[in-house]
């Protein structure tokens, strides 16, 4: 027999092997299809704007109330890349109301269309907006920027074209002479601002040492802030200032996501002592039956305790996350967080009939859940339809990434409703998944 | 033979994995300070009737009487102390050591914390460990693992000793050396019901056997009134056992 017809035999004799493995072929086919079909809804979702941009939700509360405010706010509505709350046929925010809801964390941008609005644009002269804002969403502020434009363009049309160029012009340093051109000449503007910004024409601009401003010109940047806003910055006083929204929310979805990956591996151990026979000399023995279950929760629960502590000082010492800062929040939501995570790994061990099922359901699980909790990316991000909410909301991650988040970038202390609501929610979990467990484990491993 | 002397007695058990019946009618009992053998082809229900006496398995019928007294052991925590299990798989923790195992074990069935120590001094002795009591359990040989095996089921110096066939996979040494602890394990009075498919073990060690086919006990007694009720050559237990179980294969379910 030669190498290939050998080679050829035990490809075959595997490939027969694989296809009597049920479960490792549904899993090998279906994991791959459910991520895809998972992470191909939220991106469409997350990144349904212009241009595959992210749709940014924005909080609107228009006091001016004239004809033209109208019909910005209407403009704001259809622009694709922001998702405009309250909706059209819902109740109005006032101000205030906006203002806490910034505050509070539920929101990270929020516009008041200030009294004055469309008089100031009947004269030409730039609207009276105020943007309140988390300054630690930067990516968001930059969308929200190019959003604005997008709508002042459409409900102005080219009236609003030639303050706002004039405004960000002047914001950049052109003289009146550029700017009054840049007015007269709205048909050449693209090529005028062209001119300038790649400085063949010195003429444009005020001084000749202009260049440093010119070299920092960002179209993206630029266009972000042709609508002149007053800012009002919103954000915990305690958070750190070097900790950014991505940092956050990266510290938060790994924590999450890897404490549910270590203590799957820890509860899976009911099924190895299963399998090697030590599971029945302990149901035999003088010890009450229930305390075997009981004590492989708790080596779980201890498990991931340590592995929170672990995770937690590294991110202090090494990303200066301010962990710490709140430790009776911090224990609480670890406390709650490795209680949920056991419960699952235990709910899918005694649930599996073998390791390798119990494995490859938990990683399919595990990895779905931490897409639909918001783990890889902020789902929050994503305009997802009610449905989709729904599904979110149904996920362990999705609570305890409200929880983290809370605590790390909201500073929020564990006695706040939003902190309370996400708790309450994963003990409810603990609840169902350990009754349901204890069910399972009497029927399945102790044979009652 | 007197009443008293039943330590437990098997009374028509009955035990089906759904649709499928496993033991039909099982009636037995074990005297107290012998060694029941427990013979019968694959599939027989032998580890079922071991597994229902060891309270691993609920439901079934019949009735079990210990020492006089109904016996369910899957719902009482000390009725199962007054049992000892010796899977027939080697069921240790290979990654802790001899003696981890056996203080382990001893705690889980509530030897008191003050007796510990002589339990497992008693636990290594028996297996032939004490060289090696702290090594981990997976540098063991097989009949290493056989010893010990027998060791920590015996931790608590329990009132019926169940063993599953004990000496599956190990050498002649071995299993002779197994055969001596079993042999000093009876004469302090244990009192064991031992499952095998070796008919010279259940010949060497057994006071009595048991022979079960097809979920039913066909034959109950010595070797000798075995191969009477056979009507096969006297001394020969595997030639009763083929004589009342018949010559076709049998296999597990």
């Amino acid at each position: 027999m030669n190498t290939w017809s050998a080679a050829f035999l035990i490809a075959r004799k595997d490939l027969n092997l694989y296809r009597r493995d049920r479960t490792g072929l549904l899993l090998g086919l279906l994991l791959p299809i459910i991520l895809v079909a998972v992470f191909g809804s939220v991106m469409k979702f997350a990144f349904g704007g212009d241009g595959g941009m992210p749709r940014v939700a924005i909080w609107v509360c228009d006091e001016d109330k004239s004809e033209a405010s109208q019909k910005f706010v209407a403009a704001l509505r259809e622009v694709s890349m922001l998702s405009v709350r309250p909706g059209a046929k819902s109740k109005a925010r006032t101000a205030s109301g906006l203002r806490t809801l910034v505050r509070d964390g539920e929101a990270h941008h929020a516009l008041i269309v200030e009294h004055g609005f469309g008089e100031a644009l009947a004269k030409d002269a730039e609207p009276p907006l105020t943007l309140i804002r988390d300054p630690g969403r930067q990516m968001e502020t930059r969308l929200v920027g190019i959003g604005l434009m997008q709508a002042m363009m459409s409900s102005g049309g080219g009236r609003s074209m030639s303050w706002m160029m004039s405004s960000m012009m002047r914001r950049y340093g052109m003289s009146d002479q550029g700017v009054a051109r840049v007015r007269a000449s709205m048909d050449v503007m693209q090529n005028v601002i062209g001119l300038f910004a790649s400085g063949s024409e010195p003429e444009l601009r005020e001084a000749d040492d202009g260049d440093a401003a010119l070299k920092s010109l960002d179209m993206s940047s630029m266009f972000g802030q042709m609508v002149p806003v007053t800012k009002e910055d919103v954000s915990p006083p305690d958070r750190p200032k070097n900790l950014g929204y991505q940092l956050a929310q990266s510290v938060s979805g790994m924590t999450v996501m890897m404490l549910m990956f270590g203590l799957m591996a820890c509860s899976g151990m009911l099924l190895v002592e299963r399998d090697q026979g030590t599971l029945r000399r302990l149901l035999v023995s003088r010890a009450p039956r229930s305390s075997v279950l009981l004590g492989k929760f708790l080596f779980c629960a201890t498990v991931g305790m340590v592995q929170l502590v672990v995770l937690f000082v590294f991110g202090e010492l090494v990303f200066s996350i301010d962990a710490f800062r709140d430790p009776l929040t911090l224990l609480a939501l670890s406390v709650t967080w490795v209680a949920a995570a056991t419960s699952f790994g235990i709910l899918i061990s005694v649930w599996a009939k073998t390791a390798k099922q119990a494995e490859g359901v938990a990683t399919l699980l595990i990895l779905v859940m931490a897409a639909l909790g918001g783990c890889w990316f902020p789902i929050q991000m994503a305009d997802l339809p009610w449905y989709g909410e729904v599904v979110t909301r149904s996920t362990l991650t999705y609570w305890a990434m409200e929880g983290f988040q809370g605590m790390l970038w909201h500073q929020k202390p564990w006695t706040d409703p939003v902190m309370l609501r996400a708790m309450g929610v994963l003990w409810g979990f603990v609840a169902i998944a350990c009754g349901v467990s204890w069910r399972l484990w009497q029927r399945r491993f102790v044979g009652t | 033979m007197t009443e008293l002397a039943d330590l437990l007695v098997v009374d028509e058990l009955r035990y089906s994995y759904g649709e499928r019946v496993a033991v039909k009618s099982a009636s037995l009992t074990c005297r107290r300070g012998e060694i029941l053998g427990l013979l019968g082809p694959n599939g027989a229900g032998k580890t079922t009737l071991l597994s229902c006496v060891a309270g691993l398995l609920s439901g079934f019928g019949g009735k079990l009487t210990f020492d006089g007294k109904p016996f369910l052991p899957s719902d009482d925590a000390s009725s199962r102390s007054r049992l000892g299990l010796v899977p027939q798989e080697l069921a240790l923790y290979s990654d802790m050591t001899a003696t981890e195992n056996l203080v382990f074990f001893a705690r889980m069935q509530g030897v008191p914390s003050g007796d510990v120590d002589a339990a497992v001094q008693r636990g290594l002795d028996l297996a032939g460990l004490v060289d090696r009591k702290d090594d981990r359990v997976s540098s063991y040989s097989g009949g290493m693992k056989r010893r010990l095996n027998l060791a920590v089921g015996d931790m608590h110096a329990p009132d019926l000793l169940l063993l599953d066939e004990p000496t599956t996979g190990v050498d002649p040494q071995s299993r002779n050396h197994l055969f001596e602890c079993l042999q000093s394990l009876r004469a302090t009075g244990r009192t064991m019901i031992y499952t095998s498919h070796y008919m010279e073990e259940i010949q060497r060690l057994c006071d009595r056997v048991v022979i079960v086919n097809e979920g039913i006990v066909i034959g109950v007694g010595t070797t000798e009134e075995l191969c009477r009720q056979a009507g096969t050559a006297e001394g020969n237990l595997e030639q009763a056992f083929l004589a009342m179980t018949g010559r076709s294969l049998r296999d597990e379910a």
